[in-house]
């Protein structure tokens, strides 16, 4: 028996409605604290759903290859990866799995256009991302996880990088999407955007999407990027208000 | 204090100049870091005022980066006849968080009789020394000089272990066995 994603009452499986974002926690700058023995510059934990990210920023430092120095900007690197406990059944590790570097690649294209890299030539920025537990969306938490973990390090950006994603399913455009309704042959849209500027950076679709609903789900994902700059903007600025306590 | 979040836009171009942790784009000046605003007049143009962005975290990034003509301490790793090799500790007042290469090369020891110079009677291994940046240098190292009188040796042991005493711009002695070694000395700065 397949379910609809959207029941004729208009829920969802977890219980939302189709525009409701999932519940969103944070937790910035416990690089001084929690996980100080990583000696990391800046760090965030990010909660979305039973998603659950942690992000180590480093740098800017000396660049560890000496190849990879650039002369007039910094260099951003990627670690992308998937904790073997994250989901319902334990994978072993592949050790070089291309849909993590593929992920990091996208992260790294995102941030290298708004960060301010000519503020540091010759050096090097490090993103470590953990995904702890996985339940959908590892994308766009992600991305929200980096952003709020660069200016936990102080490192300049042009503006605020949000991602959400949006799917469709049984004629309804849905906000962030599940693992449940990922698993539902549900087209998935992760969208994210520099909110001021209200530029996209970031667009990632993986199955196809009828060119008629494709307009409708952005629309959907851009309000959910607009709802999640306004949790992220007041979570940054409690941070630096406890933080200038 | 308000606090400003990067992509906030805090004035027009015309009326600040924009300084550490601002953005400029198109006509508008924004916020790039997490943190209070300040501005103070700037000495050069009377009717602009410099606009930064205080981070707030502890530490201060742009201090602790060696920059071309900043001051930096540190210990000689190793010399050859062409170079000695650095390394910088200390930028300026504060201390650095990364370990940087610098080299002092044969031309850049002293400022007269520069072609009578020989590294080994200017630097030995273990030495602590006060240095001006001149350049970047490649992508390995930066390009360190001593040619001024308050730029040089600061500190340096014997091989008796003793710590030495300058005698001269160019001289230290050993206090125990009053061997004489060429140095490239420091001269002391009032405090």
């Amino acid at each position: 028996m397949k379910s609809d994603v959207v029941s004729p009452e208009g829920f969802r499986c977890d219980g939302r409605r189709p525009n409701e974002l999932r519940r969103f926690n944070c937790d910035m700058g416990t690089a001084s604290g929690g996980y100080a023995g990583s000696g990391a510059d800046g760090a965030a934990y990010v909660e979305q759903g039973n998603t659950r990210c942690l992000v180590l920023v480093f740098g800017p430092k000396e660049p560890s290859m000496r190849s990879a120095v650039l002369h007039d900007r910094a260099t951003l690197s990627v670690e992308f990866n998937i904790a073997s406990f994250s989901s319902g059944e334990r994978k072993t590790k592949l050790r070089k799995d291309k849909r993590l570097l593929e992920m990091a690649s996208i992260i790294k294209s995102t941030f290298e256009s708004v960060i301010l890299m000519s503020s540091f030539p010759r050096s090097e920025i490090t993103i470590q991302i953990q995904i702890l537990q996985f339940d959908g969306g590892s994308l766009h938490t992600a991305v929200n996880a980096t952003t709020l973990a660069l200016m936990n390090a102080g490192i300049p950006m042009e503006d605020y990088v949000v991602a959400c994603s949006a799917g469709f399913g049984n004629g309804h455009p849905i906000l962030d999407v599940n693992y449940t309704e990922e698993g539902m042959d549900v087209p998935v849209i992760s969208l994210g955007i520099t909110p001021r500027s209200g530029k996209v950076i970031l667009l990632n679709l993986e199955s196809r999407l009828h060119l008629d609903e494709f307009e409708k789900v952005v629309t959907l994902a851009r309000d959910g990027c607009t709802q999640m700059h306004e949790i992220l903007d007041t979570a940054v600025r409690s941070s630096a208000e406890a933080l200038a306590r | 204090m308000a606090i400003v979040t990067p992509g906030e836009r805090l004035g027009l171009n015309g009326e600040f100049i924009a300084s550490h942790g601002t953005v400029e784009i198109g006509d508008h000046i924004y916020a790039a870091v997490v943190g209070t605003v300040t501005t103070t007049p700037s000495e050069s143009d009377g009717e602009r005022l410099i606009i930064q962005v205080v981070p707030k975290s502890k530490r201060n990034m742009a201090a602790s980066i060696p920059e071309v003509s900043s001051i930096v301490t540190g210990k000689v790793l190793r010399v050859n006849p062409r170079m000695a090799t650095l390394s910088i500790m200390v930028v300026g007042e504060t201390p650095c968080a990364d370990n940087f290469q610098g080299v002092i090369r044969v031309q850049d020891v002293r400022a007269t009789e520069r072609d009578k110079v020989q590294i080994y009677n200017s630097f030995r291994p273990g030495d602590i020394v006060r240095a001006e940046v001149i350049s970047l240098g490649d992508s390995r190292s930066y390009y360190l000089s001593t040619a001024k009188n308050e730029l040089g040796v600061i500190l340096a042991t014997s091989p008796a272990g003793a710590t030495m005493i300058p005698i001269s711009w160019e001289e230290m002695v050993c206090p125990k066995t009053k061997v004489v070694e060429n140095r490239k000395c420091a001269k002391p700065v009032d405090a």
